[in-house]
């Protein structure tokens, strides 16, 4: 096991900047997930780390050790990838014992090993089978078991789910989760799936267009998202985002078509300065017909758990999910409360977090 | 169905009437010339057997493709990789169009060229040879050693063509599973012997079946390259092919030739044969 410490790196293409200066922490034994969407440089920055790819600049340290010139092989790291890359014309056993035959390690070893890892991941029936005669799911625990087995210093997984139907990438969600928590070796987990990164990873790093735009646990980016983008990329559906300015109490922010939104405390901001009030739809409630707020519906989504309602708050598109169920249906205005507390403010110009 | 008459008629005429054409005089007696044309069944099978200069015809022609396969199938897997993995060498396309320039040459001046290199006195082999001391070899007037200057030229033909397609095999190979070779600590040339050599075998096959039957298709190489004067073939290095023209245009046995037609025939449709059922063993595991 080991750290893995990313210091200012860069990944350059001729005159295109991919990876502009990114800085990681990834303490030992934890289980990072870097999350963004597509060409965000997250699995650029995953493919830097495992060696696949040149640094332009900066440094990747493993183990303290600096491994920028480091073949893939010497930095004792193992990766998990998309398409799951296993080796088409070798068993099971073989695909996962390659790297410990390359090593030269006794036959006895070898098959020991491999027999631990297919415990691990339930697979011990399989070992004789070949890659073609498994499922989407066992190819991915096959895949798993490949790493596992050499029992490397640090998991690289590069969006390793999303070639699953939705059920099980649930279940190996999970399996993932708990086989972490069993052996303990540093993870990098690259996905644009921010339900993956939220309910698997000790700390999510989220990424777009090369740079770091936050890095916290995944309630804290939940929670006190640093800027617009990390607040509408975590969080599903969408954080619901409405223009305005700071009221002259500096109370409530008001929308250009004279919305009052409430605010927990006074704004950290100075009356009339244009706005962005951010509220997730989770956030929203059905209220009682002297509610402050309107919501135009325009669509109704039931999903028997909970009732999605899209619509308008004056000019402003607006969702909701709602816990209770309601009779509604598009056209019907639907008065909303909400919690103060629950608000974000952010700068209407940077997009900057206002506390 | 209507639309595709025209080209199927073609086809049946210009591929398919030869074939059965052959099959039927290879059981009759016919000299070209005369009306008279008697059935005779299997004679001519039977007097194949015991035909000498068919037999060595035969065994020459089997070593020279094998002898083709044997050289042809590993260089151009190592020339292939070496293309392909070296790709960011601007000489790449220059590589290319070498290896595949012999498959493209007009066959009769490529092996004129031949036959001077192994010339026993002014050819450069031999001179090249006397810089380390050997004899100079009598190259193509020695049975032995004019088999493998025929199994040379012939190597070297076909070799760009497998180059090409094995080239095209490595193309579709899916680096991801070479990244995830070289995380598991393979070396470049493990990862050709690990993964490249048993993930192109269906291509390998392809070439192997292709190298064979144009093998044991060899006929002008041996005709230039083995005979002192053009027209005057030696019995040197005899092969199929040869003598089945000598059998039908100098001693005018055209079902005899027929006959030993139809042996080369089966023995390509065996290879063939072989090969299918070798891909579709490789497609149940």
């Amino acid at each position: 096991m080991a750290s893995v410490e990313i210091q200012n790196v860069r990944k350059a293409y001729g005159d295109v900047e991919t990876i502009k200066g990114v800085s990681i922490d990834v303490p030992d034994g934890s289980f990072v997930a870097l999350v963004g969407p597509s060409g965000c440089g997250k699995s650029t920055l995953l493919r830097m780390i495992a060696g696949l790819e040149e640094i332009s600049g900066g440094t990747i340290r493993i183990d303290s050790r600096v491994v920028n010139d480091v073949e893939p092989k010497h930095r004792d790291i193992a990766m998990v990838f998309q398409n799951y890359a296993l080796y088409p014309h070798m068993t099971i056993a073989e695909n996962m014992g390659f790297s410990l035959r390359l090593a030269k390690r006794p036959k006895p070893e070898i098959a020991e090993r491999v027999a631990d890892a297919a415990r691990i991941l339930g697979l011990a029936d399989y070992l004789d089978r070949y890659p073609k005669q498994l499922s989407g799911g066992q190819r991915q625990r096959v895949a798993m078991g490949r790493a596992i087995v050499r029992n490397p210093k640090v998991f690289l997984f590069d969006e390793p789910l999303s070639n699953l139907d939705a059920q099980l990438r649930v279940q190996m969600r999970a399996e993932l989760k708990d086989i972490h928590a069993r052996i303990r070796t540093t993870t990098v987990y690259v996905t644009h799936d921010q339900i993956e990164a939220m309910t698997m990873a000790d700390r999510i790093v989220v990424m777009r267009a090369g740079v770091i735009e936050q890095i916290g646990a995944p309630l804290d980016l939940y929670d006190r998202p640093a800027n617009t983008f990390v607040a509408g990329f975590i969080g599903s559906p969408s954080m619901n985002f409405l223009n305005g300015v700071i009221s002259d109490d500096r109370q409530s922010v008001v929308t250009g078509d004279g919305v009052v939104l409430p605010l927990a405390s006074p704004a950290a901001a100075e009356a009339g300065r244009p706005v962005v009030y951010g509220i997730r739809p989770e956030h929203l409630s059905a209220g009682s017909a002297d509610a402050p707020l309107s919501l135009a519906i325009t669509t109704v989504e039931p999903t028997g758990s909970e009732t999605f309602l899209l619509g308008s708050i004056g000019e402003q598109k607006v969702s909701a999910q709602l816990r209770e169920r309601i009779v509604t249906k598009p056209g019907d205005q639907l008065p909303l409360t909400l919690m103060p507390s629950n608000a974000h403010l952010f700068d209407a110009k940077t997009g900057l977090r206002i506390e | 169905m209507m639309a595709i008459l025209p080209t199927l008629a073609i086809f049946a005429y210009v591929r398919l009437y030869p074939i059965v054409d052959t099959l039927r005089l290879s059981f009759y007696k016919w000299d070209i010339l005369s009306k008279r044309k008697p059935f005779i069944g299997l004679e001519n099978f039977r007097e194949l057997m015991g035909d000498h200069l068919f037999q060595s015809a035969l065994i020459n022609t089997t070593i020279i493709a094998f002898g083709v396969l044997i050289i042809t199938i590993p260089a151009a897997l190592v020339i292939a990789a070496l293309i392909f993995y070296r790709t960011r060498s601007r000489l790449s396309g220059f590589y290319e169009t070498a290896v595949f320039i012999p498959h493209v040459v007009s066959l009769v001046p490529a092996a004129m060229a031949w036959k001077w290199i192994f010339d026993a006195r002014l050819g450069p082999l031999n001179a090249a040879l006397s810089f380390f001391g050997v004899e100079p070899q009598a190259w193509l007037f020695d049975p032995v050693l004019s088999v493998i200057c025929i199994i040379v030229l012939c190597s070297w033909q076909a070799l760009g063509y497998a180059v090409l397609i094995y080239l095209v095999g490595f193309k579709n190979l899916p680096v991801s599973l070479y990244e995830a070779a070289r995380l598991d600590g393979a070396s470049g040339p493990q990862s050709f012997w690990h993964l490249s050599v048993p993930m192109l075998k269906p291509i390998t096959l392809y070439v192997s079946v292709v190298t064979l039957i144009s093998g044991f298709n060899v006929y002008a190489q041996a005709f230039i390259l083995a005979s002192d004067a053009q027209g005057a073939p030696g019995r040197q290095v005899r092969v199929l092919v040869l003598d089945m023209l000598e059998n039908s245009f100098r001693n005018y046995r055209v079902g005899y030739a027929a006959s030993e037609a139809v042996v080369l025939l089966a023995i390509v449709l065996l290879l063939t044969l072989v090969q299918f059922g070798l891909l579709r063993e490789k497609g149940k595991a």
